[in-house]
């Protein structure tokens, strides 16, 4: 195999794809880190559950209302999850947190075999997507090209919410400080349930968004969790460059270590975890000095 | 400080008995189940010695677990040692290994030295999974149990089997209670209340936190040897993150830092599973809630809220000075 033009084009392609599937779920698991400095383990659990939603909906109303409703399913999950468990589990360590959170893996993996079987089930790629676009000569499945848009789409939303207006301030100045937070007269209860939300239903609309291109099970939250939190520390816990940092960086050296390096390839994401770790130990971009 | 009070001591003896009574009674599905339990027990023992007296929740050892096994399955098939050297080789490869994992997690804390043992771990889980030397997916069969017959005992009946594993837990138990009464477990124990203090004492914190670790290795790779002749096969599976997480569990539900609570735990765990799996498919459902239920609860695990129901008003005293303390810490290190 002689790489050419062709062959990076395909592989930067997939690796970016993959880092914006990456993107939208580390994005709300970092900000709700950074936060409320809560450790949401089962957020993979509401990915798959945004899968399962989506799958479900596609089936009778097809795919673009799937993609609008099953984000918004999962919030409303996210928000009984707020109510019942972690707005009472904010006060504890993070040990408890993790352990909570642990448990409700147990509890959705088994709540979605129950309701849906533990066979995969499969979504079809709407029409309009399901041809393929000629980039540099290689043809490239236009669904993939669109979660990228997507996951652009949605970076780019999100730092400018952030950047921009007044509740991405206040945000800011919550992860920056909670407690100052509080004192200069933002509502910070109000405004961690609101990005809780926001996190949850962005976890569904991966789901939802990769439902096309993986089979859905059960299984599917535990697999994207490792992922998620590599993606997470390296990047820096509650900062939006470090999620896209720390996407692009899993995307790229997961997909072109699988071609060029088969070998050590799934050695090699573990290994610059543990590098980045010793270097700088709480990672690249964190939103805290 | 690890302290062996009255009730602890009551658990010890009914726990030890519970174990004999079993191994001589059960027939062959309880003899398995009591194996399991003794396996697991040496794990979460392993475990409970880094989290509960260290602070160092690791998600390594699961991996640690299937480290020893792999190393005592090749070095006695592929390597042609005896299985009583490559036992003895395959421990002293986790306690090295174990060593340098401390060593270089010892600078992060909460989360992050959660992430950097997960790290660790999985790499562990990878490697194994992607060599065919070791065969892959698809595991490996082990050389068989030791052979003991120079002292009399077959190791293939299951019934001796569960008490040499009884025996070795034993072991553990005491190695780990000599662990934690020494200078290195005492300062283990300062390290996790206040880390800055010790170091300003002159300690060398990340030795301690590694030496430590490596003693904890040891100990899972002695529960990887067991489990690969136990069952007389291994697969990647062993060093999976989610075998770590159930021994973390298993920690949690019997009580962190109790030593007896994680041996209660094992108990617990591992009979809740398989009557549970009699009944219904869907037993995590039901773990993932009596989890929940117990964190929720604030107790410190089913053995730490017995200590705290029925234990002597001084244990109490003290036992709520020290979950204040680690609240302060863990609020400091998130």
């Amino acid at each position: 195999m002689t790489p050419d033009l062709g062959f990076w084009t395909l592989q930067t392609l997939n690796a970016l794809q993959l880092s914006m599937l990456l993107f939208l779920l580390s994005i709300g698991l970092t900000v709700i880190f950074g936060l409320m400095h809560f450790v949401n383990l089962a957020h993979g659990a509401l990915y798959a559950l945004g899968a399962y939603f989506a799958a479900t909906i596609a089936s009778t109303a097809g795919f673009w209302v799937a993609l609008l409703v099953a984000p918004l399913g999962v919030a409303i999950v996210g928000m009984a999850l707020y109510g019942g468990l972690i707005s009472r589990m904010r006060k504890s360590g993070p040990m408890a947190q993790v352990l909570v959170t642990f448990g409700l893996i147990f509890v959705l993996l088994d709540l979605t075999r129950i309701i849906w079987g533990d066979l995969a089930l499969a979504i079809n790629t709407p029409a309009a997507l399901s041809g393929r676009v000629e980039i540099f000569g290689t043809g490239y499945p236009a669904y993939r090209l669109f979660i990228i848009a997507l996951g652009a789409a949605i970076f780019s939303a999100l730092a400018l919410i952030l950047s921009r207006t007044q509740i991405g301030a206040m945000i800011r100045a919550g992860v920056d400080n909670d407690a100052m937070a509080a004192c200069m007269g933002i509502n910070v209860e109000r405004l961690f349930f609101i990005v809780f939300c926001v996190g949850c239903a962005l976890a569904g609309l991966a789901g939802a968004v990769a439902a096309p291109l993986l089979s859905v099970t059960p299984g599917m939250g535990l697999e994207i969790l490792i992922p998620t939190l590599i993606v997470i520390v390296i990047g820096g816990l509650g900062s939006l460059k470090g999620a896209i940092a720390g996407s692009l960086i899993y995307g790229f050296v997961q997909t072109f270590g699988a071609v060029l390096l088969p070998g050590i390839a799934s050695i090699l994401i573990y290994a610059l975890l543990a590098a980045v770790l010793l270097l700088k130990p709480v990672g690249l971009f964190p939103a805290k000095g | 400080m690890f302290r062996h009070t009255p009730l602890r001591y009551a658990a010890l003896i009914i726990l030890f008995s519970g174990a004999v009574f079993t191994a001589f009674t059960a027939g062959y599905f309880g003899m398995e189940i009591l194996t399991e339990i003794l396996i697991l027990a040496i794990l979460v023992l392993a475990l409970d010695l880094v989290a509960g007296f260290g602070g160092m929740v690791s998600l390594a050892h699961g991996a640690l677990m299937g480290l020893g096994a792999y190393a005592f399955v090749a070095l006695a098939t592929k390597g042609g040692l005896d299985p009583l050297v490559a036992a003895a080789a395959a421990i002293a490869i986790t306690a090295g290994t174990g060593w340098v994992i401390g060593a270089i997690c010892a600078r992060s804390h909460g989360i992050y030295f959660i992430m950097a043992t997960l790290a660790f771990g999985q790499m562990g889980y990878s490697y194994f999974f992607e060599r065919p030397f070791f065969g892959g997916d698809d595991g490996m069969v082990g050389p068989g149990r030791f052979d003991l017959s120079f002292i009399g005992v077959d190791l293939n009946d299951g019934r001796s089997f569960a008490l040499f594993c009884l025996a070795l837990l034993g072991l553990v138990y005491l190695i780990a209670v000599a662990t934690l009464r020494s200078g290195l477990g005492r300062s283990l124990t300062g390290v996790m209340h206040n880390e800055k203090r010790m170091r300003a004492l002159g300690l060398t914190v990340w030795r301690v936190k590694a030496d430590v670790f490596g003693i904890s290795g040891a100990m899972a790779g002695l529960a990887g040897v067991l489990a690969a002749q136990h069952i007389l096969f291994i697969s990647p599976n062993l060093l999976h993150w989610t075998v770590s997480g159930e021994a973390l569990v298993v920690v949690i539900l019997g009580g962190l830092g109790t030593l007896v609570g994680p041996l209660i735990g094992a108990v617990a765990f591992v009979v809740l599973k398989h009557e549970l799996s009699h009944v219904t498919t869907y037993w995590h459902l039901i773990v993932g809630l009596v989890l929940i239920a117990v964190v929720m609860s604030r107790a410190n695990g089913i053995f730490g809220f017995i200590e705290a129901r029925f234990g002597p008003r001084t244990d109490r005293l003290i036992q709520s000075i020290q979950t204040r303390d680690d609240a302060k810490e863990a609020v400091k290190d998130a």
